[in-house]
């Protein structure tokens, strides 16, 4: 019957037309570019930056992959990778759209297009599906930013990661909390804590809760949150209120952390400290303006850009004049990880992505964040200097207050809510 | 539970608040030979009862009256802002038989106006209303004639995927046009406001109390006006409404007008209160759903009670489950309702 | 009812004996034509189309309920989650191979479906209510497994590199053509199975319930039974899709397997293709499946008249959705419905 060539031909032709681009998932491995070559002298090496271009987190995305570019830039005016003959980076962007399956495949395809390293990915879903690629195409990926300790426990060889993982952050952050209550003359008897529920906010309360209940803190009510859906916190803060906390710590994103500050300033809960821990809203300079006096006072125990240092002083510069918006820790950190690569490019000699990973895994390079000592690398792939520092809003701006080798400022404990 | 079989004709009962027509028109269930005898404010009495011991129960979780007070303060007013946006939303389906999933991406156009008016030309917040009203209506009375008209008698899913890709349009074309930062709104003198021993903010007493203005006067429009009868009527039965000479047509743009107007107003109530992305809208657009079925497709005063009622539903599940999302309960009565009633709280059996 | 619908009705309900012997044979034809497809493609387009595959498996089940069956399903995520999940917690928990994981899945997906059609249907819900009770089931599963240890919350699974390939894990060598000869044989089974579904008498008595139910019940049909049936036959091949899925990429989230983009994924191909109609489901997977991938690739490298358009992020969002709004409105019948009606005029 005529209906089967036409069924025919309808299928044939959005195959050819696939047939003219298109991305792929899970490994396959490039018949054609695929594992990168060696790049002599005039050859351009490939790394690839993943990051959420469009989305709910494409500001973050955006500011990242800015931060990758302007690192690449830097690299190629300082003349190159000079044991590789001078031959310059070329950053490939793309966009991972926040989503696990997009990244997956994108990642396929810039590794297919020559990349000899993947940095990104921000989501830690989107993360964990590029390290399965990385790990099936034996390509190196370092993560800028993402917290799950699951993508580095499943002994993966070719990825690695910056940001001090969601376990370290909360650590530290129930130490600080201890630290610093205590020198102040008010050590934190009862934390209330306040999370999203995802893998991210949930992880950062359970590490919390078990450190701090070592610490002698207790630790209730706890109350979780849809971070995507939630409009309101009166009533959650009204709880805590009426439980006779005396610190409140929250794990989560931007737009939650704002209502976290309202509901605070409308309820006026007694309470010495808003102690936010990896907090997405309370370290960035936008909440300070958006939450105005509501914010006053929060601190935030995140990793953070190292105002002190002078080089990411003159990185926040460049940003500022070129992009006309404030640079924030996520490009700093994508900043880092290009320049980890160019140092394992110039110390492997090689563009060969194995021998990369090799020379990735011997790194010891003073980064722009704020960190206990350079970056080294476990045999995970965990950056070892890794670790959050306590920042505070005072006057409307963030400040560095502690530990003390990055202090700006003095922190203020109690820090009275809503001054 | 099984409906008891009686014969004789169905019987209409009395007119239930707020519908928009006679029920014969949309029943949400296959035709039964049955009746159910019960007075039309007998089930909304079963809803309050709910709800009151829902609030004891509330009570008990957390031991304190400031608490759940607050809870119940926080749900009527966060409820209120819910029920306006769900009040376009019921129109539109009532009238136009449309799931329109775009309304979400409506609210957040609204809200970009209000922070262009706002923090572009310094205008104080609520007074966007008085632009933003008639271009979401406008814009709404444009899609309905020139994209959705062609989809009317259509299967539902092609409707659905229509609103559907509307929804993406518009979400992406504010992401290109206004980049992902997320943008805030003021309210000049926005302070704590103490009411019945719990706490809120004038922006949210403001939203509250202009949400019910609106739902007053669209109740007014459709009951008292000679376009309400008209709508009204359509929504009863299109082919007899064009057979009295009605612009079956124009009432179908017009109402998705209203209903997107509807959606600009939330907006620009909503804006000083949250944190302003292309996403936001999102948020508001499941639980228009919801609270759509709950108060009855097409009914305008269920929209807002039913709103009321999921904002209490929402707060004090936070209470009464702390450990699972709020939304878990908002879903719980959604599948109850369409169950057991799904007519919704004002609706009328056939 | 409407002339497309009883076109519909008597074109595939009322099939005269070899009618589906064609059906099958040009599957046939086309299963061979496609086996030696990975050895001549570029790998790119490997992905492309297993993807394209994946998504057929899932329209061809919501198809079943849906067009053939008329009850329009909104939350179809809920069985290509339960399939996912399923197949996936055996095999991390249990180390149990993933075809058991997808057998017992299919198991799963139909018990669910059952349950959820039986109340449904119990309480007579119909139109936008029925589909909207499907989307709150599907929610529902959703906020369940973020909230449920036993599913590891919302961190989901990975499942687990093995260092050697094997069938009997579903597992080769990246970009192997093994797992594009996998997916075409599922979506072969599934279509099949459609066919010869219609063809039998729990599809006829479908297709009668779908265009009159009450004349149907007259005549002797078991309403509830069939429905039921339907439906659970709808959920267990959408959960072969969820199964796969996860083998095939590795990980799975309650985001990835119940999420809302889900359900519309299911739907998307069988609209585009033509609902009800036995190949509109594939060749509308075959239409969306590289889509996304052309617009972005053209954004990417756009040709020089368009060139502001570089690096913008979103527009190819944007172009996709214009896209679905335009061919729902051009072509309500579905592409494929389309080009029958033009065969049939000449």
């Amino acid at each position: 019957m005529r209906k089967n060539w036409i069924v025919g031909l309808a299928l044939a032709a959005p195959l050819a037309l696939a047939a003219c681009g298109g991305s792929a998932p899970p490994g396959t491995p490039g018949a054609g570019g695929g594992g990168g070559g060696t790049a002599g002298s005039g050859q351009t090496i490939k790394i690839a930056s993943l990051h959420p271009l469009s989305g709910s987190s494409a500001a973050d995305g955006q500011q990242m992959d800015n931060g990758a570019k302007l690192a690449v830039e830097a690299i190629n005016n300082a003349g190159g990778i000079a044991s590789m003959g001078g031959a310059k980076l070329e950053l490939l962007s793309a966009d991972s759209k926040g989503a696990p399956e997009t990244g997956q495949s994108e990642a396929q395809r810039l590794v297919q297009e020559g990349a000899v390293a993947i940095i990104g990915t921000y989501q830690s879903a989107v993360s964990q599906n590029v390290a399965a690629v990385a790990e099936r195409n034996k390509v190196p990926f370092v993560i800028d930013v993402s917290s799950a300790d699951a993508i580095l426990s499943q002994g993966y060889q070719y990825t690695f990661r910056l940001q001090p993982s969601g376990t370290v952050l909360a650590d530290q952050g129930a130490q600080y909390l201890s630290d610093v209550s205590k020198a102040a003359g008010k050590p934190a008897k009862k934390v209330a804590i306040l999370h999203e529920q995802g893998p991210f906010g949930t992880a950062i309360k359970d590490t919390f809760t078990k450190k701090a209940q070592s610490l002698g803190m207790e630790v209730g009510p706890v109350a979780s949150y849809d971070p995507a859906k939630v409009s309101d916190f009166t009533t959650q803060v009204t709880e805590v209120k009426a439980s006779g906390a005396d610190v409140l710590m929250v794990a989560g994103y931007y737009r939650d952390g704002v209502l976290v500050a309202k509901a605070v300033d409308t309820v006026k809960p007694t309470l010495n400290a808003v102690w936010g821990v990896a907090n997405g809203a309370f370290d960035l300079p936008q909440f300070a303006a958006e939450a105005g006096k509501a914010g006053e006072g929060f601190f935030d125990a995140n990793y953070h850009l190292n105002g002190k240092n002078p080089q990411t002083q003159a990185l926040m510069k460049t940003y500022q004049d070129k992009y006309n918006d404030q640079i924030r820790t996520g490009a700093v950190l994508s900043y880092d990880a290009v320049r980890v690569i160019a140092d394992s490019l110039n110390r492997a000699k090689s563009a060969d992505p194995t021998t990369l990973r090799g020379a990735i895994a011997q790194t010891n390079l003073e980064s722009l964040v704020a960190q206990k000592w350079p970056i080294t690398f476990s045999s995970t792939g965990e950056n070892q200097g890794a670790a959050p520092i306590l920042m505070q809003v005072q006057g409307g701006k963030v400040v560095q207050t502690y530990p003390q080798d990055f202090a700006e400022t003095m922190y203020r404990y109690p820090a009275t809510t809503g001054q | 539970m099984s409906l008891p079989e009686r014969s004789g004709p169905p019987d209409a009962g009395p007119a239930p608040v707020g519908e928009l027509g006679d029920s014969t028109a949309e029943s949400p269930r296959s035709p039964v030979r049955t009746t159910r005898r019960r007075p039309s404010w007998a089930l909304p009495a079963i809803a309050v009862g709910v709800v009151v011991v829902a609030v004891l129960l509330a009570y008990l979780r957390s031991g304190s009256t400031d608490v759940v007070s607050q809870a119940v303060v926080t749900g009527i007013l966060v409820g209120g802002v819910y029920g306006l946006v769900a009040m376009g939303l019921t129109l539109i389906f009532g009238v136009l038989d449309i799931v329109n999933f775009a309304h979400g991406a409506f609210l957040t156009v609204a809200l970009y106006i209000t922070v262009v008016m706002v923090n572009r030309f310094g205008v104080y917040p609520m007074l966007a209303l008085v632009v933003a009203v008639p271009v979401m209506f406008l814009l709404g009375a444009a899609i309905q004639r020139f994209v959705l008209a062609g989809a009317i008698g259509k299967p539902l899913e092609n409707q659905l995927l229509i609103t559907l890709g509307l929804a993406l349009l518009i979400d992406n074309l504010l992401l290109l046009f206004f980049g992902p930062n997320p943008q805030s709104v003021k309210l000049p003198g926005d302070t704590a406001v103490p009411i019945f021993g719990a706490v809120t903010t004038v922006s949210r007493l403001l939203a509250f109390g202009v949400a019910l203005v609106l739902a007053a006067l669209l109740y007014v429009l459709l009951r008292r006006t000679r376009l309400g009868t008209a709508i009204r009527a359509v929504a009863a039965n299109d082919s007899g409404a064009q057979l009295v000479g009605i612009d079956t047509r124009r009432i179908y743009m017009t109402t998705f007008a209203i209903g997107t107007a509807c959606a600009g107003a939330a907006g620009v109530l909503v804006a000083p209160l949250v944190t302003i992305e292309p996403t936001t809208g999102e948020l508001f657009n499941i639980i228009a759903f919801v609270v759509v079925v709950l108060g009855g497709m097409g009914n305008v005063v269920g929209a807002l009670v039913g709103g009321v009622l999921i904002g209490l539903t929402e707060q004090l599940g936070a209470l009464l489950l702390p450990g699972q999302s709020p939304l878990l309960a908002i879903f719980l009565v959604f599948v109850l309702v369409l169950l057991f009633r799904p007519q919704g709280l004002f609706g009328r059996t056939s | 009812m409407s002339a497309a619908t009883q076109e519909r009705s008597t074109e595939e309900a009322v099939l005269p004996r070899p009618a589906w012997g064609r059906h099958l044979i040009v599957l046939a034809v086309l299963t061979v034509l496609l086996i030696p497809l990975p050895l001549i493609l570029p790998p790119a387009t490997q992905a492309v189309a297993v993807r394209v595959l994946i998504f057929a498996i899932m329209a061809v089940g919501w198809n079943i309920m849906s067009g053939f069956g008329g009850m329009f399903s909104f939350g179809h995520a809920a069985y290509f989650g339960l399939g996912a999940y399923t197949s996936v917690w055996l095999l991390v928990n249990h180390g149990v191979s993933p075809w058991i994981g997808m057998v017992a899945g299919m198991v799963v997906a139909a018990l669910f479906g059952v349950a959820v059609g039986f109340l449904a249907l119990r309480y007579r819900l119909k139109g936008a209510y029925f589909a909207l009770s499907t989307f709150a089931f599907a929610e529902m599963l959703r906020l369940l497994a973020i909230n449920s240890d036993f599913v590891n919350r919302a961190v989901g699974y990975n499942v687990p590199l093995r260092r050697e390939f094997s069938l009997a894990f579903m597992q080769f060598a990246p970009g192997a053509p093994e797992y594009f000869w996998m997916a075409l044989g599922l979506t072969v089974v599934a279509i099949a199975v459609s066919i010869l579904f219609l063809r039998s008498k729990l599809g006829r008595f479908t297709v009668a319930v779908r265009d009159d139910e009450e004349a149907a019940a007259a005549v002797g049909v078991p309403v509830m039974r069939t429905k039921i049936l339907t439906i659970a036959l709808s959920a267990a091949i959408t959960s072969v899709a969820g199964a796969f899925y996860t083998q095939y990429y590795f990980f799975i989230d309650p985001e990835g397997a119940f999420g809302p983009s889900v359900s519309i994924q299911a739907i998307l191909p069988a609209v585009i293709g033509g609902v009800g109609t036995i190949w509109g489901p594939a060749i509308g997977a075959l239409v969306l499946g590289p889509l996304n991938d052309i617009t972005a690739t053209l954004l990417r490298n756009p040709p020089a008249a368009l060139s502001f358009l570089q690096g913008r992020a979103g527009l190819d969002v944007i172009v996709y959705a214009l896209l679905l709004i335009l061919i729902v409105l051009l072509l309500p019948q579905g592409v494929y419905g389309a080009i029958r009606e033009r065969v049939r005029r000449r």
